[in-house]
């Protein structure tokens, strides 16, 4: 065991560092999903152009197949560069397109991965249903299959970036009368196609950056059907084998410069001498920094074995938990002024209200600590 | 010793349910006809602890606790506290520094300066939205100088009605949860019936009945006139205000993806319990 990365990586990471301290976007990225699209789409480009999009990608499919600890320098530099997230690219880069290269045709591939590299193409994910969220494989929305074409209808809830996206991961049952897992298949649909409504909806926070979708009788052709009719489930688990844990380095980074930075805060306005506020700061700033020892140890457990362990649901779980108390921590530093805020201010409020997503969205705190009783701590299931 | 309601004050509470849940649903706390106030006046909520009407606290607990739950503007408490210790008449804003809350239709708001009650008066500014969306602020260029009323009771029970204020949101939070636990269903059974969601509902009771009783103590302490009633008081509010962000954060999370929306309410006993917790707050040194 060791912590020290080689000179050839330090020299990586000069690279890293050197391209994003030039380039990050002076501007600030916008709260909402249609305003911050040309963002988004410009920022792709560049991270294109320069050679640092889909990093984790396979060489053969336009990415830069990173080792797995180039991607983790990557990220470190990245999120320590304040670099903008990607926003409404990250379904296609994380999500959509590691879907494709798994599961995909050569021609769908051929088609899409382009696209999402440069920014050209915003996908969505249309898993979550107004019945079928937590229990995913509740979902009802149908596809009747009619000679050539795919007719959808029912509805979708909760899609990130629905109403400025042009292709969306669509998940639905396409075998009438089937049941949970199977019969469900994962397709490309058009965002474009006639009968799909999307109906942007309003969080907490103010932002607007998920919506309801639609569909009335949509046709797509059969050709989008993703790794085979009925094989939905298995499809869009397979993504999950591309998660090589290191997305949570950045998170990492993230939230240990938004403690330092809570902690700069506290001393510059005396509140560092309350011992309550001192104690919990510490206590952050410890979490923050083992964050990394598990992410770190995670990683070095995927090189040796090649795919991750169920250990990833526990550094997620803890991530999204630390990152709710580092944000409760910042609104209690700002005290009245808490009461100033406005849907459409870009703040600590801001960061505080939508960070209660983080232990609902994608697998809620709840079904986290069901994964770890039950898959690796090989408790009884309870359902 | 008797820490239950009695038939009168039950009829009272009940009055007061049947009214708040006609005329203030939550879904309507933020846009509120201008007509409410009118109405919580003909109520009598006031005016229960005046010479006039003669309630004692407890009563007046009891009902704010109920204002509360249906996220009633915040300037009841104090124009209530205002109707009793002062001469004043009519609507009494919020004042809290220099941000006045709820601060329409009147110049004068009533608050805590350094422990003790006081009111000030303000040029009537156009108001603007807080993070509690249901109550509008103005916030003055400088804290205004108050003018402190004479006795020490008008503070006690400024932070008395405070404490049933966040005593009712919390329940609110609470009580939404629960409803939506027996009626949401995943993995074909309402999701209140897996423990994490029915032990998340049991905390939040558990936190709402701890500061309701405590509540219940302090207005018969500031009723009784008992010489811990300023502890009483503080530990009420300070419980109270921790059952309401608490309550409020698990209702949220029980409600999943919905409890993230504008559109939904049950961000607004949150929001609502942020601004409480601003609002003659109990520090450790009074406790100890
Ligand atoms: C900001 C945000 C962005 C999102 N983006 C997308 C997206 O782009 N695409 C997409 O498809 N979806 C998206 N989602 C949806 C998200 O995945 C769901 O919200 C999530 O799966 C939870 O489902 P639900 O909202 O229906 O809550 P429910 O499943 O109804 O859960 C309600 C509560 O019950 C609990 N619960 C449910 N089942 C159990 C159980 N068995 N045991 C214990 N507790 C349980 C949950 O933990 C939660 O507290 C997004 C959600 C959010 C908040």
């Amino acid at each position: 065991m060791d912590i020290g990365f080689s000179p050839e990586e330090q020299e990586f990471r000069e690279q890293c560092r050197d391209w994003l301290q030039t380039h990050i976007p002076a501007e600030k990225r916008p709260l909402n999903a249609d305003e911050a699209l040309d963002f988004d789409k410009a920022w792709q480009r560049q991270l294109f152009e320069a050679g640092w999009a889909g990093i984790n990608w396979p060489e053969r499919y336009g990415g830069r197949g990173l080792s797995i600890v180039q991607q983790v320098i990557w990220l470190e530099e990245y999120a320590r560069a304040r670099a903008p997230w990607i926003g409404a690219n990250f379904v296609g880069i994380n999500h959509g397109g590691p879907t494709l290269i798994v599961n995909a045709s050569d021609a769908q591939k051929a088609f899409h991965l382009p696209k999402i590299l440069k920014g050209e193409a915003i996908w969505c994910q249309g898993f979550s249903e107004p019945g079928a969220g937590s229990d995913l494989a509740g979902i009802r929305t149908k596809g009747r299959i009619e000679g050539d074409e795919i007719v959808i209808n029912g509805s979708k809830i909760w899609t990130s970036f629905a109403h400025v996206a042009d292709y969306q991961e669509l998940v639905l049952r396409t075998e009438e009368g089937s049941q949970r897992h199977k019969g469900l298949s994962w397709v490309i649909c058009d965002m474009k196609a006639p009968g799909i409504t999307v109906r942007p909806i309003r969080k907490m926070s103010g932002q607007v950056e998920f919506a309801e979708v639609f569909y009335d009788d949509v046709r797509i052709p059969l050709d989008n059907v993703v790794g085979g009719l009925g094989n939905g489930w298995a499809v869009a688990m397979s993504t999950l084998s591309f998660e090589r844990g290191t997305g949570f380095i950045a998170d990492q980074v993230k939230q240990s410069q938004e403690v330092d930075d809570l902690i700069a805060t506290a001393r510059a306005e005396g509140l560092i001498t309350d011992d309550r506020i001192a104690e919990d700061l510490a206590q952050l700033k410890a979490e923050v920094s083992a964050v990394r020892a598990m992410t770190y140890r995670n990683i070095s457990e995927v090189e040796r074995r090649g795919q991750p362990g169920p250990e990833a649901s526990i550094i997620r779980l803890f991530t999204a938990e630390l990152g709710q108390r580092i944000e409760r921590m910042g609104i209690r530093l700002m005290g009245e002024r808490l009461l100033d805020f406005r849907y459409g201010d870009d703040d600590l409020v801001h960061d505080y209200l939508r960070g209660f997503a983080a232990t609902i969205a994608g697998g809620s705190a709840q079904i986290q600590r069901d994964i770890i009783g039950e898959r690796m701590l090989g408790l009884p299931r309870s359902r | 010793m008797d820490l239950t309601p009695n038939d009168e004050q039950e009829a009272l509470r009940t009055a007061t349910v049947d009214w708040l849940a006609d005329n203030m649903p939550l879904d309507q706390a933020r846009t509120r006809p201008a007509s409410i106030w009118q109405g919580m006046e003909d109520m009598g909520w006031f005016g229960l602890t005046t010479g006039a009407m003669g309630l004692d606290h407890a009563t007046e607990a009891l009902l704010f606790a109920e204002l509360g739950r249906f996220l009633a503007p915040v300037s009841a408490i104090s124009t209530a506290v205002a109707a009793r210790w002062s001469d004043t008449e009519g609507k009494v804003a919020l004042a809290l520094g220099e941000r006045i809350l709820d601060s329409g239709d009147t110049e004068t708001a009533l608050g805590l300066f350094d422990g003790k009650a006081g009111l000030v008066s303000y040029q009537a500014a156009a108001a603007e939205p807080s993070l509690d969306l249901s109550t509008a602020q103005t916030i003055l260029d400088a804290a205004p100088e108050p003018a402190l009323l004479g006795e020490s009771e008008a503070a006690l029970h400024f932070r008395l009605l405070t404490a049933a204020y966040a005593v009712g949101c919390a329940e609110a939070a609470g009580a939404m949860a629960t409803e939506y636990a027996k009626m949401r269903e995943q993995f074909g059974k309402p999701i209140g019936s897996f423990q994490a969601i029915k032990h998340m509902c049991a905390d939040m009771a558990v936190r709402s009945q701890v500061c309701r009783s405590q509540l219940y103590y302090a207005a018969c302490a500031l009723d009784g006139e008992d010489p811990d009633v300023d502890f009483h008081i503080g530990a009420a509010k300070r419980l109270a205000d921790q059952a309401a962000l608490e309550n409020g954060r698990a209702n949220i999370q029980i409600h999943g993806g919905i409890g993230m929306t504008d559109e939904a309410l049950a961000h607004l006993p949150l929001k609502r319990a942020h601004l409480l917790q601003f609002v003659a707050p109990t520090a450790t040194a009074e406790l100890l």
